[in-house]
């Protein structure tokens, strides 16, 4: 069955789509992702301009955020202070990547910065999960393993701009959460990402922030972004294709209803392992693309 | 089907009538691309003046797109990775080329003939070009590109002779095409010379849904990014409802 897509402008058959959404939704369910960096590359792989992939793929993280945040937030798990704080760097970090977006579009470097952006990112984020999940699977079987310890990073408590997160009890500056929300809105723009496995592991290891405080806060800012990204997009590149979203949103909402589901059955570190291959498996096909020469060295696109 | 034939029989009985010595007709004036377009065909046809044993005539049908700017890049490895170097923009290309003939062009006309008419897909210039380099290079790779991507045809045999004055050819109109006018242009060549040409507008444009949604982004961009979050943040919301109760 194929659906004609009125922004992408090309046909497509929306079961692949709806399954691609499900699929992502799934995975990003079973590991309290949002999933962007699987499905703005799946997207491409598929035939969609990367320009589209990326501003229409944070729909998608939008609405698969939106669960887990209402359900943390019953449980008032969510620091609403510390997510505005973020937010508002993210806003800013946002307008930035939709112009440097735009500027990337008609230099015809959009493919290479989506792609090398997600070899480095992925690379690093995989390699460290892999090393992580690697240690603790070893040290349940015995063997002598150091744990690493967060490090007391003296210099943040140096900073000034110190404001109050009382529900994560915590006196510091707004410099880092608002340094951290900028490079995430930027990236959000640039490549579709949410950023969620860049907020959380600063939140855990940058801000100190309490484990139980860091899911929740992360989604709502992660809403926050993506939501503002898509406007932004939409009315700055037009490159938000409604259709598009609507098929990858229906099938992501359910896909991440029953990856939790699932996700509540599996033991934490072999997830976490699984995640880690996956990570890498992207990063390398991404890299292998930018590496291997090309059939034809020539490429064309439609000008305006 | 059943018009194409009437139109036919009509052509059929008129023809002797007829002054030209080329009349042909389209089998729809308008194309309207809906939800579930997965491309089409257009049916070309029309009829010749005979002249005695007639053999050395062809006819050639091309329906020609609206003109674009077509970027053609070329990418050059810069430490170990293959990156977007050197770029020509060609303006006034047409987004959509088909041709379909009797016979292959080079036995239509001689070379020069068609290059003058701008005929055939080696004749397919753009109107000027934007570039830092030789444009020709990258000028092939894109007639090859369009070509490789179903933009650009060249169908040999493509027009059959139904009788020694009746035409017909069938021209694909696949789904990615881009909207605007359209031309269909009809040639009639005798011994290796234009002798009759005809020109007729076609329209292709998005309808229903896909037409409003469209302008709904280029004309309220706001109300469309913020119509694309609700419905994103709406799903999520029902969604979470209807998946309360564990599975």
């Amino acid at each position: 069955m194929e659906i004609y897509l009125p922004i992408a402008e090309i046909s497509v058959h929306w079961l692949v789509l709806l399954g691609l959404g499900a699929g992502v939704g799934f995975l990003s369910g079973l590991f309290g992702v949002g999933g962007g960096f699987l499905l703005t590359p799946l997207l491409v792989f598929y035939g969609i301009p990367s320009a589209i992939a990326v501003a229409t793929t944070l729909s998608h993280i939008t609405a698969s955020s939106i669960s887990g945040a209402l359900a943390q937030w019953r449980r008032k798990a969510v620091d609403f202070t510390m997510a505005a704080v973020m937010s508002a760097g993210g806003l800013v970090g946002t307008l930035v990547g939709v112009w440097l977006f735009s500027i990337m579009r008609q230099q015809g470097q959009m493919d290479l910065v989506v792609g090398l952006s997600y070899v480095v990112l992925l690379g690093i984020v995989g390699g460290i999960m892999l090393n992580e999940s690697i240690a603790t699977l070893r040290a349940r079987m015995g063997a002598d393993v150091k744990r690493a310890r967060p490090v007391n990073h003296v210099w943040i408590h140096g900073l000034p701009f110190k404001m109050r997160f009382r529900q994560s009890r915590l006196y510091i500056s707004v410099i880092p959460p608002v340094v951290i929300g900028f490079v995430v809105g930027a990236l959000s723009a640039i490549i579709g990402i949410g950023g969620g496995f860049i907020i959380i592991p600063s939140m855990i290891y940058l801000l100190r922030m309490p484990t139980n405080m860091v899911v929740g806060t992360s989604l709502v800012q992660i809403i926050a972004i993506t939501a503002f990204t898509t406007i932004l997009q939409a009315t700055s590149n037009y490159t938000v294709d409604i259709v598009l979203a609507a098929i990858l949103v229906a099938g992501g909402v359910v896909g991440a209803q029953f990856g939790v589901r699932v996700g509540a059955k599996l033991r934490g570190e072999q997830l976490r392992l699984l995640m880690a291959l996956l990570v890498l498996a992207v990063a390398l096909r991404l890299a292998w693309g930018l590496v291997v020469t090309p059939q034809d060295v020539y490429s064309i696109a439609f000008g305006s | 089907m059943r018009k194409l034939a009437a139109v036919l029989a009509f052509l059929a009985v008129c023809s002797p009538a007829a002054a030209q010595d080329l009349v042909s007709g389209v089998s729809q004036d308008q194309i309207q691309i809906t939800s579930n377009y997965t491309g089409s065909d257009i049916v070309v046809f029309g009829a010749i003046e005979q002249k005695g044993a007639d053999q050395d005539r062809d006819v050639v049908v091309v329906l020609r797109g609206p003109e674009t700017q077509i970027v053609v890049r070329r990418r050059d490895r810069v430490a170990g990775v293959w990156i977007n170097h050197d770029a020509a923009r060609l303006n006034g290309m047409p987004s959509y080329y088909y041709l379909a003939s009797t016979r292959p062009l080079a036995a239509v006309a001689p070379a020069p003939v068609l290059a003058g008419e701008g005929i055939g897909l080696q004749n397919l210039a753009p109107r000027d070009v934007t570039s830092h380099h030789d444009f020709r290079p990258f000028w092939q790779a894109a007639l090859r590109k369009m070509r490789a991507e179903g933009f650009y045809n060249e169908t040999a045999g493509g027009v059959e002779f139904l009788s020694g004055s009746l035409f017909r050819a069938h021209v694909p109109v696949p789904a990615s095409v881009a909207r605007g006018q359209y031309n269909v242009e009809v040639y009639l060549f005798r011994k290796g010379e234009v002798q009759s040409a005809q020109s007729t507008p076609l329209f292709i444009d998005q309808t229903g849904l896909e037409r409003r949604l469209f302008n709904f982004a280029h004309t309220s961009p706001l109300g469309y990014g913020l119509a694309a979050v609700l419905m994103a943040v709406l799903m999520g919301w029902l969604s979470s409802l209807m998946f309360r109760r564990p599975l």
